[in-house]
């Protein structure tokens, strides 16, 4: 595929008062209070301005967006199907290639971005994800992980933590934990087979600039990119929704979630906390997880301690056990 | 100067791809319609066409990508064959609603099980009440020239549909034929440049698909339903230019061949209806009064020509090379439309259908004289005592 020279340079950004007052994604959705991936979407969109294409696979940042006659984007958008997403910005990014290579269309190569779901990206939606990874299309894919198939009433997704309740893994006498199964890592999978990608980041809702500036950077690099969203759903996670916020750091200060940045074969990391604070701290705010024992915190607790220190992931600071307090 | 060549439909249809300028490509492998892919991934690679070639990662994607490239305004192609095609299935529907004129050139094969690299109509058969126009070709010559016919309707902003533009698997996909390859001047004149109205360009946003209220929905399948009711008066202007620029004589909707003064005719759209035409030939000096009746569109259906052409006959056989299961008319797919279109019609001749070609089995001289026969009886007896026959399977007419 040839790839179009984009001479674009996002600048990043400093301090959050540098942010651009320009909204890309307005109001007149109807995403709930303290929606996550509203929050995420607003920032994204901010961070890539008005040259950009979004293409919007089926989910909560469809359905609960993109109402007819009051969509909230004001740059071009369109509905792929939830299964499609990578494919659909792969064929937008194509026209363009060859538009502006015979002269129909002027200016720079559009930000293509895709935004999906978790279950648009890394379940039925990984097919095209990874093709378009692999193609090497200049186009930036954003799984924003609300961590279950919220649209359709909270049902585990592979980004769905061990030991959630939702309406698939219900607790009960006979399955005690709810979900069973440990969460696919989304970024692992793309860097791990796709040879085309320049640039792959994790970032959070708790630190915008963090998170604009990773998207800028994607946006910059010439060929295809992803990032991985951390963007807590209050309805699926069962907390109050003014602690959004307060919920996606947590996530960092205890390991469930990670900031780093992979470039050139090469992993930084970024607010990394001093020393990790229990899982349980961050479980214990959320409904989803009321029903687990010790053991399974325990559990949860192995599984992020390994995490922590696979290859890839070097962790300089000692983890702290779990705190029996907490 | 045109040119005459010969070429396999495939290749033919990779030279209509050619002189329409077609932008964005998608492929997938899968037989029989994979040679068109080969031809055109020769030509980008030769430089012959200036066209981005998307490795697609199966069918499903290749529509996807096609619906993207066409949504930012570029001419698209794509195609499948069999459980290809059945396996794209979701992105249909979005993609007519969207109005986007995408091309999908289907090269018919049977669908599993098991598995059978025979054409038959089943595979796009399933697919047709999408809101994309549909139509086979009889030979190399007909699937050249369906491309740019479809292109020219889909892209219409009167119409803006996609085109699912068929062959009959192996018969028309690879067995060369004549094809007279025009001047790049003609294709220019006869095809407009491709235009969308309200492509994806930053530079005048727009939202593509939104999720509507139940209230919305039937105001938007009207106007889905009234682009195919539209699309008939732009069918006959692009055939009559067509005819003119390239001096070919085709009707637009149904084709009669023999038809003066016959009192029974067959039914028939593709490759079966090149032998069909031997069949009447033999069967007209032999004193039997027989014609056949081609139809080149099947969406959108062109029922008043259906009706006319059909009502001058006293029997008319339907041949089916698809199946319906358990359908009405215990066959295949045409005889209802067929039918349904005669309902009307004061005189209405007797109907059948003959399961035949199913499979990618042959249809041979002496199984359409079987069928003549049958059609020969119904007159005698005053009726059509079956809708279905399976040809090669039956006790006798
Ligand atoms: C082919 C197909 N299967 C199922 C659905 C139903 N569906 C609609 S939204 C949705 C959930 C999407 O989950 P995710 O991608 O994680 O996005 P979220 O809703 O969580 O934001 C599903 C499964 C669909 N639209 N299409
Ligand atoms: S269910 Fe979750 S992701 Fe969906 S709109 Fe509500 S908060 Fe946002
Ligand atoms: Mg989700």
């Amino acid at each position: 595929m040839a790839v179009a020279v984009k001479t674009q340079n996002l600048p990043l950004i400093k301090k959050i008062r540098n942010i651009p007052k320009e909204e890309y994604y307005v109001p007149g959705h109807r995403t709930c209070a303290g929606c996550g991936p509203a929050l995420q979407y607003k920032l994204v969109a901010k961070a890539a301005g008005p040259n950009t294409v979004f293409l919007g696979p089926t989910g909560c940042m469809y359905v609960a967006n993109a109402s007819y006659l009051c969509t909230p984007y004001a740059v071009p958008w369109m509905h792929t199907q939830i299964t499609n997403g990578g494919a659909v910005a792969s064929g937008v990014e194509a026209a363009y290639q060859v538009l502006i290579r015979k002269g129909k269309r002027e200016g720079e190569l559009p930000n293509v971005i895709c935004m999906a779901g978790d279950g648009g990206s890394v379940d039925i939606g990984l097919q095209a994800m990874s093709a378009m990874m692999y193609r090497g299309h200049d186009a930036l894919f954003i799984c924003y992980d609300n961590e279950a198939y919220a649209n359709t009433g909270i049902q585990t997704s592979p980004t769905t933590p061990y030991g959630s309740n939702t309406t698939f893994t219900p607790p009960g006498p006979v399955i005690p934990e709810g979900k069973k199964l440990f969460p696919k890592d989304p970024p692992q999978l793309v860097i791990g087979g796709h040879p085309a990608v320049k640039y792959v980041a994790t970032a959070s809702v708790a630190f915008p600039v963090d998170l604009m500036n990773k998207v800028r950077k994607a946006l910059n690099v010439q060929g295809p990119a992803f990032l991985h969203i951390h963007a807590p759903c209050p309805k699926g996670w069962k907390f109050n929704e003014s602690k959004t916020i307060e919920i996606a750091k947590l996530a960092i200060q205890t390991g469930m979630w990670n900031l780093y940045e992979w470039e050139n074969g090469e992993y930084k990391y970024q607010h990394k906390p001093k020393e990790y604070k229990p899982v349980r701290e961050y479980l214990k705010l959320q409904g989803r997880f009321a029903h687990l024992s010790e053991a399974h915190i325990a559990k949860q607790q192995a599984f992020v301690d390994a995490k922590l220190k696979a290859p890839g992931i070097p962790v300089a600071i000692p983890i702290s056990p779990p705190r029996a307090e907490a | 100067m045109a040119k005459e060549m010969e070429l396999s439909g495939c290749a033919a249809s990779a030279q209509a791809a050619r002189m329409a300028k077609v932008e964005v490509i998608c492929s997938y492998p899968i037989r029989p319609y994979t040679a068109l892919m080969m031809e055109l991934a020769k030509m980008v690679a030769n430089g012959e066409l200036d066209a981005e070639f998307v490795y697609g990662e199966g069918e499903h994607a290749q529509l996807s990508v096609v619906a993207g490239a066409s949504a930012a305004g570029a001419r698209v192609l794509t195609g499948s064959s069999g459980v290809g095609v059945t396996y794209a299935f979701e992105t249909y529907s979005p993609i007519a609603g969207g109005r986007l004129p995408v091309q999908m050139m289907i090269a018919d094969r049977a669908l599993d099980p098991p598995g059978d690299f025979g054409s038959e109509h089943t595979d796009a058969m399933s697919c047709r009440d999408q809101g994309w126009l549909m139509g086979w070709a009889e030979n190399p010559q007909e699937a050249f020239d369906n491309s740019l016919i479809n292109y020219r309707i889909g892209e219409d902003h009167r119409v803006l549909l996609p085109q699912y533009v068929c062959q009959d698997g192996y018969f028309v996909s690879h067995i060369p034929g004549k094809v007279v390859l025009p001047e790049q001047s003609q294709v220019d004149e006869f095809l407009p440049p491709y235009t969308l109205p309200h492509p994806l360009d930053p530079k005048h946003p727009v939202s593509h698909g939104p999720q509507i209220r139940p209230d919305q929905g039937t105001v938007m399948d009207l106007q889905r339903a009234q682009a195919m009711l539209d699309a008939p008066a732009v069918i006959q202007e692009a055939i009559g230019d067509f005819n003119r620029i390239f001096g070919r004589n085709y009707s637009p909707f149904v084709e009669e061949y023999m038809t003066d003064d016959a009192e029974m005719a067959f039914f028939i759209m593709g490759a079966h209806t090149m032998t069909a035409r031997h069949a009447v030939k033999h069967l007209r000096s032999q004193g039997v009064k027989i014609g056949l009746v081609k139809l080149r569109f099947l969406r959108p259906w062109p029922t008043q020509e259906v009706a006319e052409a059909l009502s001058k006959f006293r029997a008319v056989g339907v041949v089916e090379t698809s199946t319906s299961y358990g359908g009405a008319m215990r066959g295949g797919n045409l005889l209802h439309e067929v039918r349904a279109s005669l309902y009307d019609v004061p005189q209405r001749p007797l109907t059948t259908s003959f399961m035949a070609g199913l499979g990618g089995e042959m249809v041979p001289l002496k199984e359409f004289y079987y069928m003549a026969e049958v059609l020969a009886k119904m007159i005698k007896d005053g009726k059509a005592s079956k809708t279905v026959y399976w040809v090669g399977f039956e006790a006798e007419a």
